[in-house]
């Protein structure tokens, strides 16, 4: 078949364009407040006084490179935008559609750098079996229903800073450490979510940059002196310091730094956001929902539930019986022990550092993506006060594994279902019901059925187990009706009283049917991370074995 | 051109470089769906935006005429229907659209009891109503247009064109992808794609030789929408001369079982109102959905009438009665090429061909035409993306862009300016129409492969190029025109005007084209015999 394959991202990237011109009259989230908030700070104040101003409840609490670039896009806006209401230091914002026209414009400018930096992943590919499926990798990345959901209608940045996060993946790849080091440094500068996937940048630029491999491990001072390459850990150290230094730099000057790490670390904040991202603790709240019940409804049960978990307060629970409790962010356990942000700290950071040790002693670039995948899901499944949104960030290191072998699909399709379905409550209204739920059908379908084109065939044979394809397939087609009924119901609970009681009931049935795909997901990566090595291993040696 | 041998005349467009990876025959329902569901996510896109009249009591638009209907046939006796305080958008479509604005009156009412409510609901504009009456017009597309369109390219891939699967794929996204029906019914706020849908069905009925079952979907889309009409000489002359020709062979049976089946649909369609309240209901109906006391034309409207009383004015110079029979005389005049080739040589190539002059000369000399009606010319114009000539290809997707360009005031009046342009991109980059735009951006490096280049986005003969450069040129002008200059005080409407002359004059040219080439057609073929 001669047919010849077009390999550009730029078709998909005006007709995705288009598209996201049309979502310009959709709802927003305060979100978008909050960046235009950002936008008039870093116009009408001095850089000294960024970090101070708190006249909106949405103080600038990004990392600063992320305020030199609101400082940036101000620069182009229009005298009818600003007059519009854009640019004003007012408590809520007060603006029209020039506004939202400018504001949307300039998240699909900057999504411009996620569409280079895959454009150039792609142009690097070897051969061309290789750029087929970097490009459909590619593709899935651009179209991924995540961002149009997280940055063209709720408003946000991701596209952008996950163009950042490529652009060193693909220097990770090609061998560019410094770049790659570089990038990710710019990219922490820009969002401090990216700290969830540094231990795995950090263990990686050490070992595969500025560790000696040949040299036997170290046993006496000089054996340690031999085992590091002096020039290249200075040459990193520099770069990266450099980096943090434009960053923060202005801002040691004038003597702030402690107030910037102040807004970027705020930890007032609840164990989970107002919707419970799919996670450990979307099931732990749920556990404890049911215990609450189990201990007022089944006689007998509270001593002992007492005895296992606390000492149970049953005037404390009949108050807290109200399903509408949860929507407050903070959450308070009745039943079960309560969690600390230091359990949720020592739990991620057992589950990344068991992720580092491979990558630390075979730093392939296989492996490093698979490490950044499992920190990201670590961080995501037991960290503090997370987002929904940052599945993002676990599906989108995870795109660039899938072709390696065919066993990873599955999850990846059980992994993308669930996590882009948790996305569906962000937008609650039921103009854009229609929209998300075809825009993430229709990739799904595109993409499982171009990865399985592509993927290569299970090198080990079939470890696969078929009643596991069969329950991950099942579980995938439920989330069909799970979405459709819950939006029924929603429409149905102006009708029914009932209904508007049990609100958060319906939040819960996404977080924790969500959840028990991202868990099961995880614990399938897992496996195949720690037991499978044919996975892993480079390039050179995966062809060297056949 | 060989028939044997189909070239995608698509070949250099992005359509075709986003479905050809999906040619394998295992893989091409995944191509289908990705027409279907994109074609969908646009119109809800769309949708997004505003409606007609939104925000303007206390007579609002189109949206609350939809709405309104729900209202009274939901909660007013059938007999009532037609009567009920007129004065405010009183029903004036036929029974079908009625009994469609009753189903989806119900399932309406059962979500949310005061979007329907009698009276009260009047002007009742919140989000999830919006989200409700956009929903029932995707999905009235969804169930008939869209398949409608599948099937007619299905038909011509196989007995006409000898398209590929994957070819009438792109073929039916490039019919599905128009912008001018999208606009109109998901973002104005209408459902023309039932009546549409309707009569492609019968179309396809027709190809496939099912006259009984064409001749009854023909009669639904009438009882849709009365501009059905438009289609009915073209359908009527074919059928009659299947039936009557060869005389020797007169096939009588064919002729009662068609007449059977037209007029055991109406009977029934009506049924209901005739039982609840008498033989009067049918003279209301008429006189409702033929309002020929309203005057020759209403707002500006692209065709003869409106064009040239920039010279003539008709209102002046002509009584109501004698303007109906001026243009019901220059209407059979307009239509008679298309009809009397149809009648005497009823070739399915001819078909749409016909159906597209024909509807184009109602639309061009009837009576009471409004601008939205340019989409019942626009239909069959479209289907003729199943050519396999270039040039027509070209043609199609000039007249397209100028129906578009025709809707501009009413589009504009509705603050879909983004929806306009954003569409009309949309659909002409997707078909390969803006290919040449890449050239440009060889110099800034930017990957580019040769057949991207290869179609040509003109026609080869010199009048028309020059005609359809010219047009493009004016109708920017214009657009720029009306963004930056206020019209002067004593003509207002100098922009609407000029763009009504500009898309008249656009439309005649292309009528002229048509009927050319059906004769054409029609002569060629006996001469091959």
């Amino acid at each position: 078949m001669s047919t010849q394959y077009n390999f550009s991202l730029w078709n998909i990237w005006v007709a995705s364009t288009l598209l996201k011109i049309l979502l310009f009259p959709a709802y927003y989230s305060t979100d978008f407040d909050v960046h235009r908030n950002w936008l008039s700070i870093t116009k009408l104040l001095p850089l000294n006084k960024w970090y101070l101003e708190n006249t909106s409840e949405w103080t600038l609490d990004y990392p600063p490179f992320f305020a030199y670039f609101e400082w940036f896009l101000s620069l182009f806006v229009p005298t009818s935008v600003s007059e519009d209401g854009c640019i004003s230091l007012v408590a809520k914002g007060n603006f029209g559609m020039p506004t939202v026209i400018f504001q949307r414009s300039t998240v699909i400018v900057s999504e411009i750098v996620l569409f280079m930096s895959l454009q150039y992943y792609v142009n690097r590919s070897s051969n061309l079996k290789e750029k087929k499926r970097n490009f459909v990798v590619a593709s899935s990345i651009v179209l991924s229903p995540g961002l149009f959901m997280v940055d063209h209608i709720h408003f946000q940045y991701n596209g952008f800073l996950m163009g950042i996060l490529i652009l060193s993946i693909v220097n990770a790849k090609l061998g560019n450490y410094l770049q790659c080091g570089f990038w990710f440094a710019t990219l922490l500068c820009f969002k401090h979510i990216f700290l969830y996937i540094a231990p795995c940048y950090f263990v990686y630029l050490l070992s595969a940059y500025c560790l000696n491999p040949q040299a036997k491990f170290p046993t006496t001072i000089s054996d340690l002196f031999n085992y590091v390459k002096w020039k290249n850990l200075f040459k990193l150290a520099l770069v990266v310091l450099g980096v943090f230094a434009a960053a923060f730099g202005p801002f040691i000057y004038y003597g702030q730094l402690h107030i910037v790490f102040q807004r970027l670390f705020p930890f007032s904040r609840g164990l989970t956001h107002a919707y419970w991202a799919p996670n450990i603790w979307a099931i732990y709240s749920l556990i404890d929902r049911v215990l609450i019940q189990v201990a007022l409804r089944v006689p007998g049960s509270a001593p002992i539930l007492s005895l296992i978990f606390k000492q149970l307060d049953l005037e404390k629970l009949e108050t807290a019986n109200t399903l509408t409790r949860g929507l407050v962010g903070d959450v308070e356990f009745f039943v079960l022990p309560n969690i600390q942000p230091n359990h949720t700290f020592l739990l991620t950071l057992f589950y990344q550092s068991l992720s580092l040790v491979p990558l630390f002693l075979s730093p392939t670039f296989e492996r490093f993506i698979g490490s950044m995948t499992l920190c990201a899901w670590a961080s995501f499944l037991f960290g503090w006060h997370v987002h929904e949104k940052a599945i993002m960030l676990v599906i989108i290191p995870f795109t660039f594994l899938i072709p390696r072998d065919r066993k990873l699909l599955p999850l990846y399709e059980t992994l993308t279902a669930s996590g882009y379905i948790s996305l569906f409550p962000l937008l609650f209204g039921s103009a854009e019901w229609l929209f998300k739920a075809l825009l993430t059908f229709v990739w799904f379908v595109i993409f499982s059925n171009s990865f399985n084109e592509v993927c290569d065939f299970s090198s080990t044979l079939s470890r696969r187990v078929f009643i596991l394809d069969r329950l991950n397939f099942l579980y995938r087609v439920g989330l069909i009706p799970l979405s459709c009924v819950i939006q029924l119901l929603d429409i149905q609970s102006r009708n029914f009283k009932v209904l508007q009681r049990f609100e958060f009931l319906r939040l819960m049935a996404y977080s924790t049917y969500c959840a028990i795909g991202v868990i099961s997901s995880w614990n399938m990566f897992s496996w195949l991370y720690f037991l499978d090595d044919s996975l892993w291993e480079g390039r050179e040696a995966k062809q060297k074995a056949h | 051109m060989s028939r044997s041998k189909f070239v995608s005349l698509f070949k250099s467009s992005p359509l075709y470089d986003f479905l050809i990876p999906f040619q394998r025959a295992p893989n091409q329902w995944v191509a289908r769906y990705i027409i279907i569901v994109f074609a969908i996510i646009v119109r809800c896109a769309v949708g997004l935006g505003p409606y007609s009249g939104q925000n303007t009591p206390p007579m609002f638009g189109d949206f609350e005429a939809q709405r309104h209907w729900m209202e009274i046939t939901t909660q007013l006796p059938i007999s009532k229907w037609y009567f009920y305080d007129l004065q405010y958008w009183g029903l004036d479509y036929p029974p079908l659209t009625a009994f469609h604005s009753w189903l989806l009156g119900k399932f309406g009412s059962w979500t949310d009891v005061s979007w329907f409510a009698l009276d009260v609901s009047r002007g009742l504009e919140t989000d999830d109503l919006k989200s409700y009456m956009r929903i029932t017009a995707l999905l009235s597309e969804l169930l008939i247009y869209i398949p409608a369109v599948l099937m007619y390219t299905r038909w011509m891939g196989r007995y006409y064109n000898k398209a590929s699967p994957i070819d009438q794929t792109i073929i039916a996204a490039a019919i599905l992808y128009q912008p001018s029906l999208i606009i109109i019914d998901h973002g104005h706020f209408q459902y023309n794609s039932v009546m549409l849908g309707l009569s492609l069905f019968a179309i396809v009925n027709l190809l496939e030789n099912n006259y009984a079952l064409c001749s009854i979907f023909f009669v639904l889309a009438l009882c849709f929408k009365q501009m059905a009409l438009y289609y009915a000489p073209i359908f009527f002359f074919y059928l009659l001369s299947v039936c009557i020709f060869p005389f020797s062979k007169m096939n009588l049976l064919r002729l009662v079982s068609i007449g059977v089946s037209v007029i055991s649909t109406f009977v029934l369609i009506f049924l209901p109102f005739v039982y609840k309240g008498g033989f009067g209901q049918i003279i209301q109906i008429l006189i409702r959905v033929f309002p020929f006391d309203r005057g020759i034309f209403e707002d500006k409207v692209a065709n003869f009438w409106c064009a040239t009383n920039v010279i003539i004015k008709y209102r002046n110079t002509f009584t109501q009665n004698q303007l109906k029979k001026l243009s019901l005389l220059l209407t059979l005049a307009g239509i008679s090429p298309a009809s009397i080739t149809i009648f005497l040589k009823p070739s399915k190539t001819l078909f749409t061909w016909c159906l597209a002059s024909c509807s184009l000369a109602f639309y061009l000399f009837s009576f009471q035409v409004h601008e939205k009606s340019i989409l019942l010319p626009l239909m069959p114009i479209t289907l003729l993306l199943n050519e396999v000539d270039p040039d027509v290809i070209s043609m199609v997707c000039w007249i397209a862009n100028i129906a578009l360009f025709s809707m501009w005031p009413l589009l504009k009046r509705d603050q879909l300016s983004l929806q306009y342009f954003v569409l009309g991109i949309l659909s002409n980059w997707l078909m390969g129409n803006l290919s040449w735009i890449r050239m440009y951006l060889r110099m800034a490096k930017v990957p580019i492969y040769a057949r991207e280049l290869a179609m040509p986005v003109l026609p080869h003969n010199l009048f028309w190029r020059i005609v359809i450069i010219s047009s493009y040129t004016l109708a920017s002008l214009l657009h720029i025109l009306d963004y930056i200059v206020e019209p002067p005080k004593q003509l207002p409407h100098l922009w609407v005007i000029s763009n009504v002359v500009l898309s008249f004059g656009c439309f005649m040219l292309f009528w002229c084209w048509a009927n050319y080439k059906i004769i054409h057609k029609a002569t060629f073929k006996v001469k091959a015999k």
